[in-house]
């Protein structure tokens, strides 16, 4: 078990050094200005401006934000990054909510799920960077502190792939078992949160996992659509800055993947607290 | 061997099925007449299996009885009362050939669910759970996941949950029909032994003759297309069945006769000829 998890670090940082090592290689190999095929840039500039060194991105980490402040950059971003965590769990968790109890209404009343579905699916191809100026506003009459609609535009991306996977997962009982709980002429709501629910767990799960990440990547598109001062605003006010200060956007970027990464690794904790009395196979 | 009719059923009755006929998708072309005015009366400490080709309806005869589906025509009565309602007052318990176990349950959980259905408190309920472990001599595996337990253990366990709630009648539908045959008759003997001790009306379906034979004092022979009663069987092998009557004359005998029964029934327009032996 220890060994799995040490194993597991190890090649956590080897895959990142290799990423570092292909970034480096590329600024060598690569052309100054980019590659152009048939008027098309199809690869990247490899210029320091473009593409800064993985160590100076390491050494900005270090320097403050702007000049003459004694806070180092690292810790700025954490703190960007800490509000954009917390918008994106509660978008996260307003969106499982949301979803899994759509899903069972979808389930319970069949002409509902007809009627829906389709307006479920068409909800995803909206796209949010026009939305979420109409949802800030429509925010902004109900005077809801800002946070609260960036959270709201996460939930919306968030609750789709949990909608669809309770979906599936609450037809998923066995036949026997639903005919076992017929003949305890057990209610349609008894039925379900002691057959069907615990049933649909092994579906709802992977369904979190991308509605972890879709969450991050609606309060992140949100903020800057909205300039709520998370880590998405923050890599936006870095870039600009880039011809000055190119690796300075990188620590934003660092700062999302971290972000990324613990909204996961709050999902995988989810899925080992919910799956810990399952059967191996369906682990 | 005649079927006792419903004009002599009395309310002590376990079971009583009463000119039942089942039509599936009736009116449509893929129409099917699953059962044909049957006529059954099973009384209180009957252990009866229900046996026959595939298609003649026997599960659907178990289904109506458990009121999972209604007749098309007839009526079904248990304990004296509609079948419906004996089913929300769950006077029957009800084991398949799946284990239809929750895996996300721990064993004792398992048992303890149609308690808990019925309301009952958490202490009571615990109690029940490990009398019922004792009674299928399970005890040690009240606390592990059904997916630790065999085959034959997980059906043991779905047996402790049919009968958790004492229901004077359990209805069985092949429940060891995926079970090796060493395992199988090993169950048999356990599933005689529960019985007895629980004083359990059984109404078993099953398309294995010898198992038939063993288990019951009645067995209802039936036919296909559409599903009938052909023939009802009386078996006394006595109380005291081991694993010795499975080699006994009497035991083939009636083997003999239930296999001939099957026969008759599959090909009534031929002579019969039977000899009972």
């Amino acid at each position: 078990m220890i060994l799995r998890g040490v194993r597991r670090v190890a090649l956590f940082f080897l895959a990142l050094a290799l990423v570092a090592a292909v970034w480096e290689f590329y600024i060598v190999v690569g052309p100054e200005k980019g590659g152009e095929v048939f008027g098309m840039r199809v690869l990247p500039r490899a210029s320091g401006r473009a593409m800064p060194h993985t160590w100076e991105m390491g050494q900005r980490l270090f320097d403050p934000e702007v000049r003459g402040q004694d806070r180092p950059i690292w810790l700025a971003v954490l703190g960007y990054s800490w509000y954009t965590f917390r918008m994106a769990l509660a978008g996260f968790a307003i969106g499982c909510v949301f979803g899994m109890a759509l899903a069972v209404v979808m389930t319970r009343f069949r002409v509902v799920e007809r009627g829906l579905l389709p307006y479920v699916i068409a909800s995803q191809t909206v796209p949010l960077i026009a939305l979420a100026p109409q949802v800030a506003a429509l925010g902004g009459n109900w005077d809801l502190p800002k946070w609260t609609w960036v959270a709201a535009l996460g939930a919306f991306l968030a609750f789709f792939p949990v909608s669809i996977a309770t979906l599936k997962g609450l037809s998923a009982a066995p036949a026997a078992s639903l005919e076992l709980m017929d003949s305890y002429a057990a209610s349609w709501s008894t039925t379900l949160w002691k057959l069907r629910f615990p049933a649909a767990v092994p579906y709802i799960v992977p369904g979190m996992k991308l509605a972890a990440t879709a969450a991050v990547i609606g309060v992140i598109v949100s903020e800057i659509s909205t300039g709520v001062r998370g880590v998405g605003f923050a890599a936006l006010t870095y870039a600009q800055k880039a011809t000055s200060d190119p690796a300075q956007v990188y620590t934003a970027v660092f700062g999302a993947a971290l972000l990324g990464l613990s909204m996961f690794g709050l999902v995988v904790a989810i899925e080992v607290f919910a799956m810990r009395n399952r059967p191996a196979e369906a682990n | 061997m005649s079927v006792r009719g419903s004009t002599q059923s009395v309310a002590s009755d376990a079971v009583v099925v009463d000119r039942v006929s089942m039509i599936f998708n009736e009116g449509k072309s893929n129409e099917v007449e699953a059962l044909c005015d049957v006529e059954l009366v099973i009384c209180p400490g009957d252990f009866v299996s229900l046996i026959g080709p595939s298609g003649c309806g026997k599960s659907t005869l178990l289904r109506l009885i458990a009121s999972l589906i209604s007749p098309t025509s007839g009526s079904v009565l248990v304990n004296g009362k509609s079948a419906s309602q004996a089913r929300v007052e769950q006077d029957y318990g009800m084991a398949f050939q799946q284990s239809g176990l929750f895996e996300w349950r721990t064993v004792e959980k398992n048992i303890e669910l149609p308690l808990e259905l019925k309301g009952w408190s958490k202490s009571r309920r615990r109690q029940r759970a490990t009398e019922m472990l004792e009674l299928v001599q399970l005890s040690d595996f009240g606390s592990h996941m059904p997916w630790e337990l065999s085959g034959g253990m997980q059906q043991r366990v779905a047996i402790a949950r049919s009968l958790a709630a004492h229901p004077p009648l359990l209805l069985m539908d092949e429940p060891f029909g995926a079970l090796d045959e060493m395992t199988r008759e090993h169950m048999q003997a356990e599933l005689l032994r529960i019985c007895a001790a629980s004083e359990t009306t059984v109404v078993f379906v099953t398309h294995s003759i010898p198992e038939a034979v063993y288990l019951s004092n009645r067995v209802v022979v039936m036919s296909a297309r559409p599903g009938r009663i052909t023939e009802i069987i009386d078996v006394d092998l006595g109380a005291d069945r081991d694993e010795d009557t499975r080699e006994e004359a009497t035991f083939y005998g009636k083997i003999t006769e239930v296999r001939e029964a099957l026969r008759g029934a599959e090909t009534t327009d031929e002579p019969r000829g039977i000899e009972d032996r």
